[in-house]
């Protein structure tokens, strides 16, 4: 792996955690939910209301508490990842309501579209995980639609994915199922299987139905992604600083939070803030301030001892075109070589997060296999250096016909998914472009996917675990 | 008339704390107080207005004006309705995030286009239950409600807003509009809202067409 690379100086960093601090100590963060205010009373801290006043020696020994690393576990254990430290882990976009079709047409996501993306993620050699809420299924019910959700990303592959953050009864049951597919509460307490998502409310609140969450999946010791999201110049300052210094108040109270419950539980310091287009209004995702956060973010979350969310192929751009490359191509590569540990939204963003798209997956798959390239580095091992080769070959030679060439170029040139590098008149046969391209590819894949088998037993207990539940909410 | 053109000024660079100021010596002077909404406050709004439709002032200056617009106008209200004015200015609005949402920033956008296009807006805040929209709609005479959402879980709250507003047979009495991220033109129609919008300036030409 390429060494990360750092933004900040050392000095910056501590100049955001001084500022972190003032803002904990003498502005606090509110929290709309009485159990979490409730465990900080326990712990001293000053409540005002629903305002929670910190200490920073407390923050800071509460966050050294989180470990620096953690093993996400997958129902195949080749697919199981390490969060933190030199790890890498892809995953498709979360939470959009829209997709977009091929042509730029918007239409509401559905379940099918939801099997979809998670087959595409399953089949990807540059996804790690399926992710969760990779759309919201507009067609299913909306009391129950996390265990389709769930139950699409168990059946559909065997890689890791994440549960519901929606309040404290749908962690819990997000958790029951994780236990029935690893084989107990117990099991999953020491090899933890699922993770979720937690949001804050910018600037400095966080809602009941988060805070359930975060509380519920703390005391079971699934790992959460504590996450905020600043819009510099609406709901945070419009100087990055500022923002970067209202991001990491909420996500160290969150961290705090987890550990007052559970101290140990695995987080993730997560970060989605961008910026206030100043024209409309808009969250804009797809830009070098984007870029920066996540960047900082990365370098913060090291600070602190933690793994790092962040990133994603990020665009405000509405369908696979030119816009949604380059946009796209700068935030995950500035996530990816500043270290982000944990990416989400990875593969198929359009619009501010407002949307997915098939042919943005597959463009954003192909990003992610470039900057996973570029991360492996340069191998500099004395067979690398092919100096016999190079001395055979002498001047005015060529390498093609050497051995040496017929075993490594596999291994250190990356052939592209997507990517056309034919002559002219090859692409000229059908003369179609990157987006079309796509079109074509996600469908192929589709086609010759074949999900893995799921345990006939365990897949029974999932069924009527789901439908017990189905039937008791609806 | 000199003190117009400084309270247009006063809009126009976002001056709340001068705008009040300003409008008390309108009061002070004994001049017609209609007319400096008019000359003045209007005057300030419409050329920021058309500044940011040419991509010269952005949102902060927009709406800091109709903050200034506001505060002004709070001043002068009482003494335009004693000469028998109306206080409706383009028409009242109550705005509001839906039961169970806390988000408001892209509320509270449209709150400040709405005002800047001369609506008198009642905001009643985050996580407000239907009762709260239609009693303030109510109190206040509002001819327009607005109910905003973030999430996929809280629209419903927008279907349930309609549906309280049917059961208590008032929903005539009202122009029922929903905006939000998740929230669609499809999703409008479904609920049977009177409209729908996906930026700030379409809310306002939105509210604008209801009440034409």
């Amino acid at each position: 792996m390429l060494p990360k690379f750092n933004i900040l100086t050392p000095e910056q960093v501590q100049l955001v955690h001084e500022n972190t601090l003032k803002i904990l100590t003498e502005i606090g963060v509110e929290f709309s939910y009485k159990p979490a205010l409730d465990v900080f009373q326990s712990h001293g801290l000053k409540v005002e209301g629903q305002r929670v006043f910190f200490e920073p020696e407390f923050v800071e020994a509460m966050v050294k508490k989180a470990p620096a690393e953690f093993t996400l576990h997958a129902r195949n254990p080749e697919n199981n990842l390490v969060c933190g430290g030199e790890n890498i882990i892809y995953m498709p976009g979360y939470g959009a309501p829209f997709v977009h079709e091929v042509d730029g047409t918007r239409r509401n996501a559905t379940m099918a579209d939801y099997d979809n993306f998670v087959k595409l993620a399953g089949a990807s050699k540059n996804m790690h995980m399926t992710g969760g809420n990779v759309v919201e299924p507009s067609d299913v019910n909306e009391s129950t639609r996390y265990l389709s959700m769930m139950y699409s990303n168990i059946v559909n592959s065997d890689k890791c994915f994440m549960g519901s953050a929606s309040g404290e009864e749908k962690a819990n049951d997000s958790i029951e199922l994780a236990a029935i597919l690893f084989g107990g509460k117990d099991v999953i307490k020491e090899k933890p299987a699922i993770i979720c998502l937690i949001n804050s409310v910018t600037p400095l609140k966080y809602d009941d139905r988060m805070l359930g969450a975060l509380m519920a999946y703390a005391e079971a010791g699934q790992p959460v992604v504590i996450a905020a999201l600043v819009m510099a110049g609406s709901t945070g300052p419009a100087t990055l600083a500022g923002s970067l210094a209202v991001q990491n108040a909420e996500v160290l109270a969150g961290i705090t939070l987890a550990q007052c419950i559970n101290p140990g539980t695995p987080v993730v310091y997560g970060s989605t803030s961008a910026i206030t287009d100043m024209a409309t209004g808009s969250l804009a995702i797809g830009n070098p301030e984007c870029a920066l956060f996540n960047s900082a973010s990365a370098q913060l979350a090291r600070f602190y001892g933690v793994p790092s969310r962040g990133g994603g192929s990020l665009t405000d751009a509405k369908t696979a075109d030119t816009q949604a490359g380059y946009e796209s191509m700068m935030t995950l590569l500035a996530a990816s070589t500043t270290g982000i540990n944990f990416v989400l939204h990875a593969a198929g963003i359009l619009q501010y997060y407002m949307a997915m798209s098939f042919e943005k997956f597959m463009v954003d798959d192909e990003i992610a296999g470039m900057v996973s390239r570029y991360l492996k580095g340069i191998d500099f091992t004395e067979e690398k250096f092919a100096f016999d080769i190079i001395k055979e070959v002498g001047p005015g030679g060529h390498f093609l016909t050497q051995k040496h060439t017929r075993k490594n170029h596999k291994v250190e040139l990356r052939r592209t998914g997507l990517s056309d590098r034919q002559s002219y008149d090859g692409w000229a046969k059908e003369s179609i472009d990157t987006n079309q391209r796509a079109h074509k590819k996600w469908q192929d894949v589709l086609a010759s996917y074949e999900p893995p088998a799921l345990d006939g037993e365990v897949k029974a207990a999932i069924d009527e675990f789901i439908a017990k539940r189905s039937a008791e909410l609806l | 008339m000199e003190l117009f053109e400084e309270i247009k000024e006063a809009v126009i660079d976002g001056d709340e704390d001068l705008a009040a100021e300003l409008a008390e010596k309108v009061l002070e002077e004994g001049l017609n107080p209609v007319d400096a909404v008019q000359e003045g406050f209007i005057k300030g709004i419409e050329e920021i207005g058309n500044s940011w439709k040419a991509g010269e002032a952005f949102l902060p200056d927009v709406m800091m004006a109709a903050d200034a617009m506001k505060a002004g106008l709070a001043i002068l209200e009482p003494r335009i309705a004693e000469l028998g004015g109306s206080d409706e200015g383009a028409g009242k609005i109550v705005l509001g995030t839906v039961e169970g949402d806390i988000h408001d920033i892209g509320k509270n956008i449209v709150g400040a286009l709405l005002t800047a296009a001369g609506f008198k807006v009642f905001d009643i805040g985050i996580d407000q239950k239907a009762e709260a929209f239609l009693a303030k709609a109510e109190e206040v005479g509002a001819r327009i409600i607005a109910a905003s959402a973030l999430l996929t879980t809280t629209m419903n709250s927008q279907k349930g807003l309609l549906q309280y507003l049917e059961e208590n047979n008032v929903r005539d009495k009202f122009k029922v509009v929903i905006g939000g991220g998740p929230t669609s033109k499809a999703w409008a129609d479904e609920i049977k809202a009177d409209g729908w919008a996906e930026t700030a300036d379409e809310a306002v030409e939105l509210c604008k067409g209801l009440l034409s």
